[in-house]
């Protein structure tokens, strides 16, 4: 089943905030920046999952013939 | 018009996803906003807490009601529009479209959270700081390319009207947000960054993108819901569309030019105080057009005020955005600002276009949308949105009559003289002065809320009760590109 280009755009943005949210928290000198970093990583990191959940979704919904769509 | 279920597959999830967050973040605006008035009238309700105190309470609430409450409704409704109007899915697929709700979500949490931690940039609907400021560029891009992208792609030949004042929301939003938000940081680990502005300029510039917010935030996108939403549930043509274009390019020429009213009596020049005044006032003509546009487009329909409450809150929301029109020019005459800034009739405004307008408006897209995304023929109660209707009306009057008297009050005790020159009342004297309408204020408060709770079980019930039908065919509708 082919990918999205919508999904890899998505997953490729997830990296780079994902990378950026552990600096932020590595480096913070202040409570706010802490939170901020490492939630924006949870964020990607959930997101990502969500992408590769909704990928094998489909993929199967396809494999059994039926139709997605939200 | 008969179209059925058949119709081509719109992103309809994401909708449903916004419709959500904007009912959940209404009850959180509209509860804090009612915690931050009790502690305006009974301080011991700050608790003694830093967190729970109304400094940093009170963007939680201004923030909650602009940006996640309207900033949701604004996301859904004009996904929902421009697909239909444009007759084509939304462009960039489900995974872009499913980063800008979480994306906008994640954004506001984070903002939430930030002041009540009390870190803030300290200037008004724009306190976030510079890192949560380019999270939000990004997320605003993001839908720029969506919105505009689907546009593009249309298959439909005409940009129906609610699109354009989507756009121009859109688009205004990015420009006032990066240039009212160029900031240093102290450094890319510190949340605390400074202005590249200071002084007036900043002052300028704040107010600049303050009132724009106002213009295009929640008035230009909200147009596009109304110029969508009455035509559909009226059964009605919009009264005329060329006012509707007129409307359009005067309303986006003219707001832009309104912010320094903001700043009557200050170190700003004199010239540019008049230049906004001047501004404000002719935004009457534009105003008062759109608004009757809105209103007359229910001719031939008035009867289904009766019996659709969803209508009879979008077209009671064109009514308060009629009279919070020609209130704002009247308080932007230098003269009439002497006497009502800094005063709460500036509050009392200002809620009386959030709620009467922004709010109704929101409340007659949700009763109309949620019956049609969730496949339900009609809302679980007429008579819950009726009462829904009626107390959040006697709240919104509690309200804008308290914070009139209040303001006017406040206003006449701090230029009054006594024999000698000297001032007649100390500050203290104008604060006690104030209390019983800062309780009444609080009662209309607590009866919006109530509103509110009371739509949030009808619209769950209309999803979740058996007792509401399946519906079998979309909603007929005329004069909508596209539909």
């Amino acid at each position: 089943m082919q990918v999205e280009a919508g999904d890899l755009v998505a997953g490729a943005m997830m990296l780079v905030f994902g990378l950026i949210g552990l600096m932020l928290a590595s480096g913070a000198t202040d409570n706010e920046m802490y939170v901020f970093g490492l939630s924006l990583t949870g964020f990607a990191a959930v997101f990502v999952v969500g992408l590769i959940k909704r990928h094998y979704d489909k993929a199967e919904m396809h494999a059994r013939g039926e139709d997605w769509h939200v | 018009m008969s179209d059925t279920l058949a119709l081509p597959r719109y992103n309809d999830a994401i909708i449903k996803k916004f419709v959500i967050a904007t009912i959940f973040w209404g009850v959180v605006a509209f509860l804090v906003g009612v915690v931050i008035a009790s502690q305006l009238a009974w301080p011991e309700m700050n608790l003694g807490l830093s967190f729970t105190n109304f400094g940093r309470l009170r963007p939680v609430h201004t923030s909650a009601a602009i940006f996640a409450f309207g900033g949701s409704a604004l996301f859904g409704t004009s996904f929902y529009i421009v697909q239909r109007t444009c007759r084509v899915r939304l462009f960039g697929g489900e995974a872009i479209a499913n980063f800008i709700f979480w994306g906008y979500q994640f954004f506001i949490v984070m903002a939430a959270l930030s002041y009540v931690m009390g870190f803030s940039q300290g200037q008004e609907y724009a306190e976030p700081e510079w890192h949560l400021d380019l999270w939000l560029t990004v997320v605003w891009v993001t839908y720029a390319v969506v919105f505009i992208g689907t546009v593009l792609k249309r298959e439909e030949p005409h940009i129906y009207v609610a699109n354009w004042f989507f756009m121009a929301f859109i688009l205004t939003i990015a420009v006032l947000h990066l240039g009212n938000n160029i900031a240093m940081p102290v450094s890319l680990f510190t949340a605390k960054s400074y202005n590249i502005a200071s002084g007036v300029q900043n002052a300028m510039i704040q107010w600049w993108y303050g009132h724009n917010a106002v213009g295009f935030f929640l008035t230009a996108g909200f147009l596009g819901m109304m110029y969508y939403f009455i035509p559909k549930a009226s059964g009605r043509p919009v009264y005329s569309y060329r006012i509707s274009i007129v409307h359009f390019w005067s309303l986006v020429f003219m707001y832009i030019w309104a912010g320094p009213h903001h700043l009557h009596w200050t170190a700003l020049p004199d010239w540019t105080q008049t230049l906004g005044m001047a501004f404000s006032i002719m935004l009457w003509m534009p105003s008062w057009g759109g608004m009757i546009n809105g209103i007359m487009t229910l001719s031939g329909a008035w009867d289904k005020l009766r019996t659709d409450p969803g209508l009879r809150f979008s077209v009671t929301a064109v009514g308060f955005y009629g009279m919070a029109t020609f209130e704002g020019p009247v308080m932007s005459i230098r003269d009439v600002n002497a006497l009502s800034h800094y005063t709460d009739w500036g509050i009392g405004h200002v809620h009386s276009g959030a709620l009467g307008w922004v709010a109704f408006i929101t409340f007659g897209a949700m009763y109309y949308l949620v019956p049609v995304l969730w496949k339900r023929e009609d809302l679980y109660s007429r008579k819950l949105a009726s009462w829904h209707f009626w107390i959040s009306t006697l709240g919104i009057v509690l309200y804008i009559t308290s914070m009139w008297v209040a303001g006017i009050m406040q206003g006449l005790m701090w230029r009054a003289y006594d024999q000698f020159g000297f001032l007649q009342y100390s500050f203290a004297e104008s604060v006690n002065a104030v209390h019983p309408y800062y309780v009444i204020r609080l009662l209309g408060g607590v009866l919006f809320l109530t509103g509110m709770l009371i739509m949030v079980y009808n619209l769950i019930m209309t999803v979740w009760s058996p007792s509401t039908d399946k519906r079998v065919t979309m909603p007929a509708g005329v004069a909508l590109a596209g539909e």
